[in-house]
């Protein structure tokens, strides 16, 4: 048979930005957002443990915007309810990629708190990493900071979600460039 | 919270304008090399170029047709349509979706050259905001975009609406259906183990589900006018999780007949029942037969949907603690105890299609937040 030429039917986005953006820096005095959803109950506790962590290092607030539905009516007002929160906060932490659909839109999320220029760490489950890499370069940012948090994880019971939480909020620190100083270190 | 009802959102996104190709020459392109894809040499030979073409990650497993350039030319002058025209961005990469990269696709998976239209339509359909492509094609779920065909195009595709139009009967709709899931794969990037998370897949996620109602048949005005005051050729687009199957040889009456596929599509495992899952729609199908019956009794389709949500819905201590706990936390727990499929009457989705052998139901459930989309096609 001959050889010919066929068309290309993929598509390549070309633009990508690599840099994980600014550190969060010094945390105190800061206004820390967490973004949580209705689907993960762990990730509910640990963003809970984590903010009481945030107000001991010196956060001057620490806020949740909760994400549900994203299509019609509901979609809007989350679009609007994410623009408002983005907008009352300095730090955005961004979870939880632990499923497929929940990972593309804590990605979207976190893509989107990036692109205003907030320091921004997404948070996926060990599964879902390099998907939540993968999704991240697709958006056109590779950079994107994300920290990882055991898999599986809304499995477990309570008594052995806390310690996890406790245990990541140290490396979370690490991969959100922030700084703790050191009278709220003794005290976080 | 509460529970969440569904109504379409504002605001419409069309594809921005853009124009890489001189008009002058008409779609045939005259001597211009117009298409802007790169090229790849390769062996033509079926077998071959579906080998090269699984190398490149353009494949499914099923031979594919080597999109040469004559048969994309030939496609597009056919509709007489011009490639670069942006149709959609579409998720997770928001990639242009050109007309020339739905030919390519098309040609791949053996679409005839007059479905194009329709291609042009569905892409348009999910890539609208509200049907939630973002998170469907990111999903641990089995849903794949299923396509429900209204008007003269039915015949002129050969789309199935009688017997067996769920899959089995000899036509262009698995090809059709398998052109919009190359355009997943190959423009939107949805590729299953790296940005599709979909557990267990379906069938539908290879071929599609390119289904047309029996308007003919059907004691109500076709889905399409109902939905969109489309009289015509028109595509409805649905996240679809999968067929399910209702048997019932029993029932003599609307009511009956309704109870039996109501209670059936009720199952407590399924999206719409998901704390995870704010609303959904739920997909009916009812054979000819059935629909006759049906419909003397109920000639208003929204007497219909009622007596299916009604029964649509389960007794919340039904449910496991844990998943109850949830849904109580929500709010979609009712007065009247019970948890219902889907938020309203107006979000059971109701279509005629099937062979006259009758006996039984289809219902496909719905991946949640997608919204069913209906446009006209042109």
């Amino acid at each position: 048979m001959a050889h010919g030429f066929v068309l290309d039917p993929t598509t390549a986005r070309a633009d990508d930005i690599t840099s994980p953006g600014p550190d969060a820096g010094p945390l105190a005095g800061k206004v820390i957002g967490i973004r949580v959803d209705q689907m993960w109950r762990a990730w509910d506790w640990i963003s809970e443990i984590w903010a009481d962590e945030f107000r001991k290092a010196g956060a001057a607030d620490v806020k949740f915007w909760r994400s549900c539905g994203r299509s019609g009516e509901e979609g809007e007002r989350m679009d609007r309810e994410l623009k408002a929160f983005l907008a009352s906060i300095d730090i955005a932490v961004v979870g939880l990629a632990n499923c497929g659909s929940c990972t593309g839109w804590t990605v979207h999320d976190a893509l989107a708190a990036a692109a205003t220029g907030l320091p921004t760490t997404a948070i996926a489950t060990a599964n879902f990493e390099e998907f939540s890499k993968t999704i991240a370069k697709r958006g056109g940012r590779s950079g994107l900071r994300v920290h990882v948090l055991p898999y599986p994880l809304n499995e477990r019971f309570r008594e052995e979600v806390d310690p996890v939480g406790r245990e990541h909020f140290q490396k979370l620190i690490v991969t959100m460039g922030a700084e703790i100083d050191a009278q709220n270190r003794a005290a976080a | 919270m509460s529970i969440v009802t569904i109504a379409p959102s504002h605001a419409k996104v069309g594809a921005p304008p853009k124009q890489i190709v001189s008009r002058d020459c008409g779609p045939d392109g005259c001597e211009i090399d117009w298409l802007a894809s790169p090229r790849h040499e390769a062996d033509l030979d079926i077998a071959n170029f579906t080998a090269f073409a699984m190398e490149k990650g353009w494949g499914d497993g099923l031979p594919l047709v080597p999109p040469t350039e004559t048969r994309v030319r030939t496609f597009l002058s056919l509709n007489n349509r011009y490639p670069d025209e942006v149709i959609a961005l579409l998720p997770p990469m928001r990639a242009e979706c050109t007309v020339e990269k739905i030919v390519i696709s098309a040609v791949m998976a053996g679409a005839p050259p007059e479905s194009l239209p329709l291609l042009i339509a569905a892409v348009e359909a999910v890539a609208e905001p509200d049907f939630e492509l973002y998170g469907m094609n990111a999903t641990t779920a089995s849903v794949a975009p299923a396509l429900f065909i209204n008007g003269p195009i039915r015949d002129r595709l050969g789309i199935p609406y009688k017997h067996g139009c769920f899959g089995g009967a000899a036509s262009a709709a698995a090809a059709i259906g398998r052109a919009l899931r190359l355009i997943m794969r190959n423009v939107a990037g949805q590729v299953v183990g790296v940005t599709s998370q979909s557990t267990f897949g379906s069938p539908a996620r290879v071929t599609g589900l390119v289904v047309g109602e029996w308007e003919e048949r059907s004691p109500w005005a076709p889905l399409a006018e109902r939905r969109a005051g489309i009289k015509g050729d028109a595509v409805t687009t649905f996240g679809g999780m999968g067929t399910m199957n209702i048997l019932d040889t029993t029932s003599q009456r609307a009511a009956e007949f309704l109870e039996m596929i109501g209670k059936s599509a009720a199952y407590a495992g399924t999206n719409g029942f998901s704390p995870a899952v704010p609303f959904c729609e739920v997909l009916i199908a009812i054979n000819p037969i059935c629909a006759q019956i049906i419909g003397r009794e109920m000639p208003n389709i929204e007497d219909v949907q009622e007596v299916l949500w009604k029964n649509a819905s389960l007794p919340a201590d039904w449910f496991e603690h844990l998943h109850r706990g949830q849904l109580e936390d929500q709010g979609r727990i009712r007065s009247d105890g019970r948890v219902y499929l889907t938020p309203e009457p107006k979000d059971v989705v109701v279509m005629v299609c099937g062979g006259t052998g009758g006996l039984h139901a289809a219902v496909v459930h719905s991946f949640g937040t997608s919204l069913t989309q209906t446009r006209a096609i042109l």
